[in-house]
């Protein structure tokens, strides 16, 4: 850059802070607003995709009638070929301190490294169990806190040894390994569902055979609760890209207006420069860095506040806070550049037309 | 060959004639004055010789160049190269003290060098206001600052569209006074455009424009 260069271009935005604060600002909001729908949608697509693998599983196997199946389902299903790993589950209700609460039962052995995040430690004898995140201020309980639970003949006394986060159902349940489950949901031997991990590439082969094999359970892919989830997804995504649209173009008029009148205000100056032998190309420049800071600012301001927006919509909507990933903050710095960028675009070049004999002649 | 040689000027807005085919020629150092009511087209003629405008037809050569002729992007670097203009509104930029609206004029024209803009502003004896604003300034310092920006990349050509017309005589006098010791010194051409019979008084040659053409032109008598 030619030396000077930064001399007058401090001098001029400290001159216009007040325009170029209002255009910031209104890169701000749509960044915000973008970022954070981008963050969201983002966010709920990594988030299936982790209840899909929460569990490892890609086949759901549940009753046709009634609430069980009987144990001998698991074991069947893990005669088959092609089926890697079987894990039964079950779920019922309890009551705690007068209150209803979700029991599921699991083999907690099978979820370690399934990226569960966890508070405190795994449950390692009969006894033991986690609870969702959501329990510890529903009723004041921290780790180590003592529970009973009454069910079956005699209920049973428990030990909280750690809380897990997941964003699902899961935060507002206690979960209990097999056997415990079995004695406080009464449901001795028996399963909700059976998870079944089968080879990837057989999966509708394995779903026929089950269905063939146990007449009474119906099986299904993940795939396909996934696929209605999907597309589902792809429905809410459609629509956000119609609302990040809608919100650049109003970006980019409100940007263009603030930078329009800026530009009306300085024909002036636009005029002088040109007198003095500036060409075009060496005016422009002051607009396009001018242009550029605005939504560098605005793009800055705009991901941060979106990230809280995203997190407090998030946190509202789905119970968790969803991940933000890092490259959003790229994108909304390009889209604040692309929205200020934009907008100058055509309030400067027209600027630059202005015959300066006659701005110069003055009235 | 003159320095400068106008062949049959016309400028046109729309149906209005601003010149009617005017046609002159300017030694190199020559101080002219151009008189006339107002609407004649002296500010026209001053901006076309100065490349800040073009003739709707007609040749205009300033130092053998043609510069009907030449692009927009030629014709700013005419500009910057050969011309300093003066206007009888200062055209200063306000935001930016006296030394930086000099540098301005530097940094267009190759970089911006306070130690020469000081320079500029001390030879019109400006050398106490360096760091003031425009509007901190009067009329008559603020003409002199447009003086030391027209003159600091050494043009060839001044022109000075009435740049005394807001000024009262005493500070008509000294902006002249120093328009003129400047020019003894440097030797650049002088173009003025004025109402002010006193100030067309002074320099060489006065050319009197009525209706967009020159009615008549005269040397003045020291
Ligand atoms: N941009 C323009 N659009 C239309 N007409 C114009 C324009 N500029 C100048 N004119 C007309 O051209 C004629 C000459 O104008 P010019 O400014 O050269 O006159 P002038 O002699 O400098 O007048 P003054 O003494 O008032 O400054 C006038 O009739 C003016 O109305
Ligand atoms: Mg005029």
């Amino acid at each position: 850059m030619r030396s000077g260069f930064y001399l007058f271009f401090k001098k001029s935005v400290s001159r216009r802070k007040g325009r170029i604060v209002i255009a910031a600002l209104s890169v701000t909001l749509s960044v915000a607003m973008v970022s954070g729908i981008i963050g969201m949608t983002a966010g709920v697509g990594a988030k299936l995709g982790e209840e899909l693998r929460a569990y490892g599983a890609n086949i759901i196997v549940s009753p046709r009638e009634g609430n069980y199946l009987a144990q001998d389902v698991a074991e069947k299903v893990s005669r088959i070929d092609s089926v890697r790993g079987v894990s039964g589950q079950i779920f019922g209700t309890s009551v705690f301190r007068g209150q209803p609460i979700e029991i599921i039962g699991l083999d907690i052995a099978k979820l370690k490294d399934r990226g569960w995040r966890l508070q405190g430690k795994w449950p390692q004898n009969n006894g033991e169990i986690l609870a969702g995140t959501d329990l510890r201020s529903q009723f004041k309980i921290d780790i180590g806190a003592k529970m009973h639970l009454p069910g079956g003949d005699i209920g049973g006394d428990f030990v909280i040894t750690g809380f897990i986060e997941r964003g699902g159902t899961e935060d507002s349940a206690l979960i209990l390994d097999m056997p415990d489950a079995w004695t406080v949901t009464g449901a001795d031997r028996q399963f909700s569902a059976v998870l079944v991990r089968a080879e990837a590439g057989r999966l509708d082969e394995v779903v026929q055979q089950i269905r063939r094999m146990i007449p009474q359970a119906e099986a299904k892919t993940f795939r396909q609760i996934a696929v209605a989830e999907e597309s589902l997804l792809r429905k809410i995504q459609l629509l956000m890209v119609i609302v990040t649209v809608v919100i650049l173009c109003a970006a980019v008029i409100s940007v263009a207006a603030t930078m329009g009148a800026n530009v009306l205000e300085r024909r002036e100056e636009i005029g002088l420069m040109k007198a003095l032998g500036a060409t075009k190309a060496q005016i422009n420049i002051f607009y396009r860095a001018e242009a550029i800071l605005t939504g560098l600012t605005g793009g800055v301001a705009g991901f941060i506040s979106g990230y809280f927006f995203t997190q407090a919509v998030s946190k509202g909507a789905f119970g968790s806070y969803v991940p933000v990933p890092f490259y959003i903050f790229f994108i909304s710095l390009l889209f604040g550049l692309v929205i200020s960028v934009t907008a100058s675009y055509l309030p400067v070049r027209n600027a630059l037309k202005y015959n300066p004999a006659v701005i110069l002649r003055g009235e | 060959m003159s320095f400068i040689i106008l062949k049959n000027i016309v400028k046109e807005y729309g149906p209005a004639h601003a010149l009617r085919g005017v046609s002159m020629e300017i030694q190199k150092g020559q101080w002219v004055n151009i008189m006339g009511p107002s609407g004649s087209g002296k500010s026209t003629l001053l901006n076309i010789i100065g490349g800040l405008d073009t003739p709707t037809s007609g040749e205009v050569f300033v130092e053998g160049i043609k510069i009907n002729a030449l692009s927009e992007d030629d014709l700013a670097c005419f500009r910057r190269e050969k011309t300093g203009f003066v206007f009888q509104q200062s055209h200063l930029v306000p935001y930016l003290d006296a030394v930086e609206n000099v540098m301005l004029a530097q940094y267009f024209h190759s970089m911006a060098d306070e130690e020469e803009a000081v320079g500029a502003l001390t030879r019109v004896g400006l050398e106490h206001r360096l760091k003031h604003r425009p509007s901190q300034l009067s009329g008559g310092e603020q003409q002199r600052i447009c003086i030391a920006r027209a003159l600091t990349n050494d043009p060839v050509l001044l022109l000075a569209d009435e740049p005394t017309g807001n000024l009262d005589r005493e500070n008509t006098k000294m902006i002249l006074e120093l328009l003129k010791k400047l020019h003894s010194e440097e030797h650049f051409t002088i173009i003025l455009v004025t109402h002010d019979p006193f100030v067309s008084q002074w320099g060489e040659r006065v050319l009197m424009m009525e209706d967009g053409s020159i009615k008549s032109d005269a040397p003045i008598n020291p």
